[in-house]
């Protein structure tokens, strides 16, 4: 059986030719077109974000400190925005051609650590290359998996309510820290009915919202390899949010696409909106209104759920300069200049030389600054969420699924069970 | 019909003035319909960027500037120029492969009878069924292996090598549809297939060929995938992928400039297909060669 | 096997004329076609046959992209049947070929009439109405569909005028299918260049001598164009349909890459997409991708065999 599986194998391979043999070597030799070594002995490493204009900017100039540090590394950009990034990068990647050192989220460490393609920077940092001190709040922890580190943290950010400043004080509501989802979903109703708006723009198709629920609650959505809830959980949570649909608490979901790539609360639909801390800019730059951060409501008056996440620097397994790319990653969380152009676009400044050497003055990054130093006093802040390989197509699924709940396509019952379904695939993939 | 009186000229005359008007009233009103869109676009153009999305007004109630005059100072560091010639060279570049290419390929398929040609066509029209995705990674690992990952030949390449089997297909439809007479006279003439190919097949398939070049051009203009994947460098990014750039998922997404410069972008687009067509109109004097 | 049939048969009589000039003419035919063939056959194995090929390995594999590919027989295809989430992309597809299709093509034959005809300003309205097949798939499309389909924009303004109040087909999972298809219909640029091409190449005498025999416009139409643009008309109805199959662009600037909401716009492409990029399911995308060639397979097929009841080729006419 084994055997003929095999000779059937080669038999294909042979026929499809050069194109489709080279793909067995894809996956093992990971030659980059042009990150080498030239002549004088300057090498070229490619680093690649995703991001808008301001962070391309900055990150530009950063590079170039490096540079001017070690003049005998260049640092090739690439950048585009989230969506384009990931698509580029994963036929990159599975083509063997991944950029040496990239942007990286929580979401796709386990995805892309089980396909061999994140660097263990463990043995960078125990040659000298780079120092794993001095991050605060444990976020170093973000980038750890199965005791080796794949991730080095940029920034740290954690999950916010954004409300619409305007419409709470109109309709004299507050949110207050501690405050019970009882409690703020009477705010809601408060709000519905003074302002003829709804309250929030569709909560509960947010998995990272759902997993603070849950950790609230002694789970948390993901165990290190499964869903960390049960069909019945879900199911519950689906039809309290579909009863909110109903009753117009909760923005109608067509009206939330309607105005799409707009945000519902930017675009007046809604006075809340549970997002990350450091995504909060888009809705001044996107809305008429004043916006502000306020606290995740709770379940027993105290624990919000809440944990640092993490965007993060990786590296290629493959990379031919494992030692410059070290250096460089460790230049970009520790330099003190870097953090002073940085700032928080990518969350809180994840090391004290960076965190020390920045300085906000602007009322957003301020915001941001008070809102995780709140949390981190509020002594809430608790141990990141495992995200086991496949939590991104689960984050979409949830997203899709919870939308059908929303549009009174799908019961909440079949929607849990189909999510665990794909769940469940997910996870195999 | 047969005795050319003068009423009857007359009331021919008015009917062809009454049927102008009528055709020409018709077409402006299923073009308001179809330009539309177009008009929102442009209205939206001058639109505050956080007055676009969701915007229902056809246009602005104030218009500004400043999406346009946004564009002068490029964007992360890159200027819109780069992008358009870019872009320019791309579809330079895939339209005269096209032609080329795809010609000579539907010459063969219309024209030359040759052992295996009709499995040949089959298999040609098979490759038109196949989504390119499951191709995607499979030709990315090839010119990775051949090392011209950021340049512009895998965009290319397949233009030249008569892949695009809708171009061959189009032009053997054409080429099948003229007169045999024609290529048969210059057989007897004693022409070979490459004087009957040049002389004779390609000028008459004019029609077909300006079709695919306009396509061609339009196709690679707003290529978004194959740039994406091939191209690294952000200097060497086309126009579709500059204009993603202004999109910014985490942050303030400049939804004015975004949508003035796709604007702009149009305009090698209209210029191209502008001084194409009018070989569409004139396309061949049929009737001449008839007779 | 039905494509092949149809190609042109060789005349009998070529054949049996002098047979030794007839061998070395045939072995000199063959020459110059597969000389003339050459860039394409280069492109077809180098660029082509070996990726697919490759993917219809797959198909049969369990295969993420990056550890080598692992053979489950026909687990793809047993999974992919069952799949409720395949069954919507199948149901979403077919609806949206059969309702685009026709439509795209009548309006480009429509206007494409319109615009055959000799008037003032000709050049002009034909750019106008190529215009928005000139925007293509752009991110502005997307942002002025919404705009449109939205909850009291035009679309649903107009739609109250009738009576009907739906807030808007962007969204609304019962409409926003239309939305794409009304997209799709609005691009018909490209069917309408290729049937003004196609009339172009009607010679004017058979509409004069028409004319003379009393034939109306309505039967010029059909006993004159009709015929003579057979061979662009099947053009079209095969490459749109085909294409329609395959429709991903536009259901990318509607709903971006997540076809929904409700997987309303789930089109078959963008469920590949999603199998093989989002998930890196690419056995399973591969598994959909050949299912999808051999449905076309089969359309096209049929399509072929039917021309030669209704399409006229010049050399086929003697």
């Amino acid at each position: 059986m084994r055997t003929s599986r095999n000779v059937e194998r080669r038999t294909i391979l042979k026929a499809a030719g050069a194109t489709a043999a080279t793909l067995g070597l894809a996956a093992t030799t990971g030659c980059g077109g042009d990150s080498g070594t030239s002549s004088d002995g300057t090498v070229t490493i490619r680093y690649a974000w995703w991001g808008g204009e301001p962070r391309t900017i900055a990150m530009k100039k950063s590079i170039a400190l490096f540079e001017k540090k070690y003049p005998k590394i260049k640092i090739k950009p690439e950048f585009t925005d989230y969506l384009a990034f990931w698509e580029k990068f994963q036929t990159q990647a599975s083509g063997g051609n991944p950029p040496d050192v990239f942007q990286n989220a929580v979401t796709f460490l386990r995805k892309y650590d089980k396909r061999g393609v994140l660097m263990d920077l463990k043995t960078q940092a125990d040659a000298g290359n780079l120092n794993l001190e001095n991050f605060r709040n444990g976020v170093l922890a973000n980038g750890q998996v199965d005791g080796k580190q794949i991730g080095i943290p940029v920034g740290a950010n954690t999950m916010a309510l954004v409300i619409d400043l305007n419409a709470f004080k109109k309709a004299g509501v507050e949110a207050k820290f501690g405050w019970t989802w009882d409690e703020y979903f009477a705010a809601l109703q408060t709000i519905q009915d003074k302002l003829k708006i709804a309250g929030d723009t569709g909560y509960f198709t947010i998995m990272y919202l759902y997993d603070l629920y849950l950790r609230q609650n002694g789970k948390a959505f993901f165990t290190d390899s499964d869903l960390g809830f049960t069909e019945d959980d879900l199911t519950q949570w689906w039809e309290d949010g579909y009863k909110r649909v109903k009753s117009g608490l909760v923005t109608d979901p067509k009206k939330i696409e309607q105005v799409s790539p707009k945000s519902g609360l930017s675009a007046g639909l809604a006075a809340s909106e549970f997002t990350w801390d450091n995504f909060s800019i888009r809705y001044q730059g996107e809305g008429e209104s004043d916006y502000g951060l306020a606290p995740i409501p709770t379940t027993n008056g105290k624990d919000t759920g809440q944990y640092l996440g993490s965007l993060m620097l990786s590296a290629f397994s493959g990379t031919k300069h494992p030692k410059e790319v070290a250096q460089f990653i460790d230049f970009m969380v520790h330099d003190a200049e870097v953090g002073k152009i940085m700032g928080y676009d990518r969350g809180i400044l994840p090391t004290t030389e960076q965190f020390d050497a920045f300085k906000p003055t602007d009322p957003n990054n301020k915001g941001v600054a008070a809102y995780e130093d709140e949390v981190a006093k509020a002594g809430v802040l608790g141990k990141i969420t495992p995200h086991p390989s496949g939590a991104d197509v689960i984050e979409a699924a949830f997203l899709r699924i919870g939308g059908e709940v929303a549009q009174g396509k799908t019961k909440p019952a079949d929607a849990a069970k189909a999510l665990f379904g794909e769940a469940k695939a997910a996870f195999a993939g | 019909m047969t005795s050319a009186t003068t009423p009857a000229v007359r009331s021919g005359n008015e009917r062809r003035r009454t049927g102008s008007l009528a055709w020409h009233v018709g077409a402006l009103l299923l073009l308001a319909v179809v330009l539309y869109p177009v008009i929102w676009v442009l209205g939206a153009s001058f639109k505050p960027s956080k007055d676009i999305i969701a915007s229902i007004d056809l246009l602005p109630t104030e218009p500004v500037w400043a999406n346009f005059s946004g564009l002068a100072d490029g964007i992360s560091g890159i200027s819109i120029g780069s992008f358009f010639s870019n872009s320019l060279m791309y579809a330079g570049l895939a339209v005269v492969g096209v032609v080329i290419s795809s010609s000579l390929t539907a010459y063969a398929f219309a024209k030359i009878r040759f052992a295996g040609r009709n499995l040949l066509f089959t298999l040609m029209i098979g490759t038109l069924l196949l989504p390119y995705h499951v191709l995607l990674i499979p030709q990315y690992v090839l010119f990775r292996n051949l090392g011209y990952i950021d340049t512009l030949v895998p965009l290319v390449a397949g233009k030249y090598l008569a892949t695009e089997a809708f171009f061959v297909f189009l032009m053997v439809q054409f080429m099948r549809g003229l007169p045999r007479e024609l290529d048969e006279a210059a057989k007897l003439d004693g022409c070979g297939h490459l004087r009957t190919y040049w002389s004779i097949v390609l000028p008459l398939s004019r029609p077909a060929i300006i079709t695919s070049a306009i396509f061609t051009f339009i196709n690679a203009w707003n290529d978004f995938m194959g740039p994406l994947i091939y191209l690294n460098t952000p200097e060497k990014y086309t126009v579709s992928l500059g204009l993603m750039m202004f999109r910014d998922q985490e942050g303030i997404s400049n939804y004015g400039s975004m949508i003035a410069m796709s604007l702009v972008a149009l305009v090698p687009v209209i210029a191209f297909f502008m001084a194409f067509q009018r070989y569409l109109i004139d396309g061949m004097a049929t009737s001449g060669l008839k007779g | 096997m039905t494509l092949v049939k149809e190609a042109p048969a060789r005349p009998a009589k070529e054949r049996s004329a002098a047979p030794d000039a007839g061998r070395r003419g045939r072995r000199r035919e063959n020459l110059a076609g597969y000389l003339f063939m050459s860039p394409w056959i280069a492109g077809f194995v180098f660029l082509t046959a070996g990726p697919m090929i490759a993917s219809l390995y797959y198909a049969f594999t369990s295969y993420n992209l990056f550890t080598p590919p692992r053979w489950v027989g026909l687990d793809n295809f047993t999974t992919m049947f069952q799949d409720p989430r395949w069954q919507k992309s199948v149901e979403v597809t077919l609806k949206y070929v059969v309702v685009a299709t026709p439509l795209k093509l009548l309006l480009a034959l429509g206007v494409a009439l319109l615009l055959a005809q000799k008037r003032r300003g000709q050049a002009l309205y034909r750019a106008a109405f190529y215009m928005p097949s000139l925007i293509g798939a752009s991110v502005s499309v997307g942002f002025v569909w919404r705009a449109l389909f939205s909850d009291d924009a035009v679309v649903d303004r107009t739609q109250k005028i009738f009576g009907a109040d739906v807030g808007g087909w962007i969204g609304n999972p019962d409409y926003v299918l239309y939305s794409l298809v009304a997209l799709s219909i609005w691009q018909f640029g490209a069917p309408m260049v290729i049937f003004l091409a196609g009339l172009k190449q009607v010679p004017q005498e058979l509409y004069e001598a028409a004319e003379m025999d009393g034939a109306g416009p309505f039967r010029r139409f059909w006993n004159i164009t009709l015929p003579m643009i057979s061979p662009v008309l099947f053009f079209n109805v095969l490459l749109e349909s085909i294409h329609a199959f395959q429709v991903f662009g536009s259901a990318y600037v509607v709903s971006d890459s997540r076809c929904g909401p409700a997987d309303a716009t789930l089109v078959y492409t963008c469920y590949l997409y999603q199998k093989g990029f989002k998930e890196s399911q690419m056995g399973f995308a591969s598994a959909m991708a050949w299912t999808l060639v051999i449905a076309v397979a089969l359309v096209t097929a049929v399509l072929f065999w039917s021309q030669k009841k209704w399409v006229h080729y010049e050399e086929a006419a003697k």
